[in-house]
């Protein structure tokens, strides 16, 4: 088990989220399978943090937890905690009751998730759709509308036209930047962005990453995007965290997970992408059987795909090792990954002059 | 919505009447004896005997718009005139008034049950469909939907006889039959309010259990829909639960069962033929009931050339209704 104390926030970063042992467990026929194993991380206020990792890793299933939004009969246990902007008092999240809620949800963090081509209900208006948010959280109505004109006019839409819409008669982007409109309705702190572009073609990929960015500066928003798409991340994320198995196995910035990984896990990401300006559909070219949720590898958990395992692997769970500049990993083995799992690519990059 | 699918639709009720009364009176006109031999010998054996032939074919001519001494296809031509030109539906000769006066006077106390059973019985299905699917796998979803599974198999005139036993000779708390208590005046006072009410309520809830038989199909769709991306959304939303349920879950698990619904409508009105006699309440489908056991030609052809009329349009404005809950269907386009 990690000690929490060496996870405890970094005094000189402004936290938003602070996640410490977060457990989220379903009960099947086969046994409990816990699909997010204590998990400890930071968010830190007008960040964008990327979250990547396999499907199935447990990235969506913790980015739903910020939200107490894990599906029933799903149990989110640990602790989620807020801190609301100019030092307002800090929120439990898992501790409100649902009344609370429902305010915190879309007001204080929205989503905007796989499904943007489902996410409208299909018999109400775009407009019905901003409009019934607003009513429901309290806000005047007719200046939300026009915050929302103008956010869909920062979205390269046309207002009227979009508002005046059905959801069908709108495009795949034009409904994804609709429902990134609809998410930043009530200026909420954080936005969540799980795989928001897996539906999308490349060309809407790259103009949602770049509006994203625009965005971010306009709304001061933080930004947690999670996708297996890693190169998508490095262009976007100020920093990653590593998903494998349910738990966070590496987070730094883009730059030292890029240059610096010292997670095997991580590196054999890097090695999957040969190039990092083009996309990948799935990370399936790592060896090795996904790992199963109601099974429990005594050890480190990526034991059974490392190429590095040896005994003392199987006897403790890797603590999270400090790497320095907000850098931790858990291998035992960090100070060795780099000469052990070489990264063709990026050495290349690295002599050919600094990344891009 | 185009011109011309209106046109279409419209075109299509309009035939299918005319087929239907086709059908009906040349089945009419097959029955062993037909009309005209029954009505003979009714009119026979009211006058003793006495009455020439001429007499009696000019009295059959008179009552059923129909000359029995004229080849079917005039015969056929001179009634469907009479009907569509003239609205008129012969006279009926047991009770020697115009069928349409009879059936006008009849027609509000039978849309008064059949809409009240309509009220009870949709908002039950959508109401109860939607609960179950909400605890899907529960007790409530399975004692719920058990009920409901034996409600409909039992047939609704059966639950009508047994609501009576129960609830009006057993007990006194509603009337075993009739439309209004007597000595009671007509009027917009709470009394008369109160006893139509009363009188109407068995009939309209033996009637009713004909249409909870939404509410399995109902729960099946709403499962489907709280599966959908966009009820996710609306609770991450932080949407009030009530919007959720009726705007999101309702309305969408609606949509599959709205043609079906309209068209129960003409299901419902037509079982008050049965309910109506078991009630003895004095609506519509009792007046076609006596008028098959009195052999009352002219009149059973009446209620049923409306009963068929008011199936038609049901069905019609659900067919242009349908844009209106469901904006994905652009009517017209195919
Ligand atoms: S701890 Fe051992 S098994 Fe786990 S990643 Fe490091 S070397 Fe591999």
């Amino acid at each position: 088990m990690r000690t929490s104390n060496q996870n405890d926030s970094d005094p000189d970063q402004d936290v938003v989220f602070e996640v410490r042992d977060l457990e989220v467990t379903f009960g099947t026929n086969r046994g409990e399978s816990r699909v997010v194993r204590n998990v400890d991380f930071d968010i830190y206020r007008n960040e964008t943090l990327g979250m990547v990792g396999e499907s199935g890793s447990g990235k969506s299933m913790t980015s739903s937890a910020l939200m107490n939004a894990v599906v029933s009969p799903g149990e989110t246990s640990g602790e989620v905690t807020y801190y609301p902007p100019d030092g307002g008092e800090p929120i439990s999240v898992l501790d409100l009751d649902e009344e609370e809620l429902r305010k915190f949800r879309w007001g204080e963090v929205a989503m905007v998730f796989q499904g943007a081509m489902s996410s409208f209900n299909p018999v109400k208006k775009v407009r019905g759709h901003f409009k019934e948010t607003l009513e429901d959280h309290n806000r005047d109505v007719e200046a939300g509308l026009e915050r929302a004109r103008q956010i869909l006019g920062d979205l390269y839409l046309d207002p009227d036209r979009v508002l005046d819409s059905y959801p069908y008669e709108l495009s795949g982007g034009m409904k994804q930047r609709a429902l990134v409109a609809l998410a930043l309705i009530l200026e909420p702190e954080v936005l969540v962005m799980d795989e928001p572009t897996a539906a999308l073609d490349l060309l809407m990929q790259r103009s949602i990453v770049s509006l994203l960015k625009d965005l971010k500066e306009e709304y001061d928003l933080t930004i947690i995007f999670i996708t297996h798409d890693l190169p998508l991340l490095t262009k976007l994320a100020d920093r990653l965290v590593v998903m494998y198995a349910f738990d966070i196995v590496e987070v730094g910035s883009t730059e030292e997970i890029l240059y610096d990984a010292a997670h095997p896990y991580t590196r054999s990401l890097l090695n999957a992408t040969p190039d990092l300006n083009a996309p990948i559909e799935e990370m399936q070219s790592i060896s090795g059987s996904k790992p199963d949720p109601v099974t429990n590898i005594p050890g480190c958990s990526y034991r059974p795909r490392c190429p590095m395992a040896d005994e003392s692997c199987a006897e403790a769970e890797p603590p999270m090792a400090d790497r320095g500049n907000g850098h931790r990993t858990a291998c035992f083995y960090h100070d060795d990954v780099s000469d052990e799992i070489p990264i063709p690519a990026m050495e290349a990059a690295e002599e050919g002059g600094e990344g891009e | 919505m185009t011109p011309k699918y209106l046109l279409k639709r419209l075109g299509q009720a309009i035939l299918t009447f005319l087929v239907t009364m086709t059908v009906s009176f040349l089945l009419y006109q097959a029955m062993p004896g037909g009309p005209t031999e029954a009505m003979r010998s009714v009119i026979l054996s009211q006058s003793g005997g006495s009455v020439d032939i001429d007499r009696l074919n000019r009295m059959i001519q008179l009552y059923t718009n129909v000359n029995p001494d004229q080849p079917m296809h005039v015969q056929y031509f001179n009634y469907a005139s009479d009907v569509i030109l003239r609205q008129d539906l012969g006279t009926s000769f047991f009770k020697n008034e115009k069928v349409t006066t009879l059936i006008m006077q009849r027609i509000p106390w039978s849309m008064f049950i059949s809409v009240y059973a309509l009220a009870l019985g949709y908002s039950l299905s959508i109401f109860l469909g939607v609960m179950t699917a909400y605890r899907e796998k529960s007790r409530f979803d399975s004692t719920v939907s058990s009920l409901i599974i034996g409600l409909n198999s039992i047939p609704y005139y059966i639950v009508g006889v047994v609501l009576i036993y129960f609830l009006a000779i057993q007990n006194n708390y509603f009337p075993t039959g009739g439309r209004i208590g007597s000595g009671i005046a007509a009027g917009y006072n709470p009394e008369f309010m109160l006893s139509l009410v009363k009188h109407a309520a068995l009939p309209a809830i033996s009637m009713g259990a004909l249409a909870t038989s939404g509410a399995l199909a109902m729960r099946g769709n709403a499962i489907r829909v709280l599966g959908e991306d966009y009820i996710r959304v609306a609770q991450l939303r932080g949407l009030r639960e009530t919007r959720i349920a009726t705007q999101y879950l309702g309305h969408n698990s609606i949509l599959p069962m709205y043609t079906q619904f309209m068209i129960g409508i003409a299901g419902v009105f037509s079982s008050a033929v049965i309910v109506e006699e078991v009630f003895a309440y004095p609506g519509m489908g009792l007046l076609m009931f006596e008028a098959v056991k009195t052999q009352d030609y002219p009149l059973l052809m009446g209620t049923l050339l409306v009963f068929t009329a008011i199936s038609l349009t049901a069905i019609f404005i659900a067919d242009l209704t349908y844009t209106l809950i469901d904006p994905r269907i652009s009517v017209g386009e195919e």
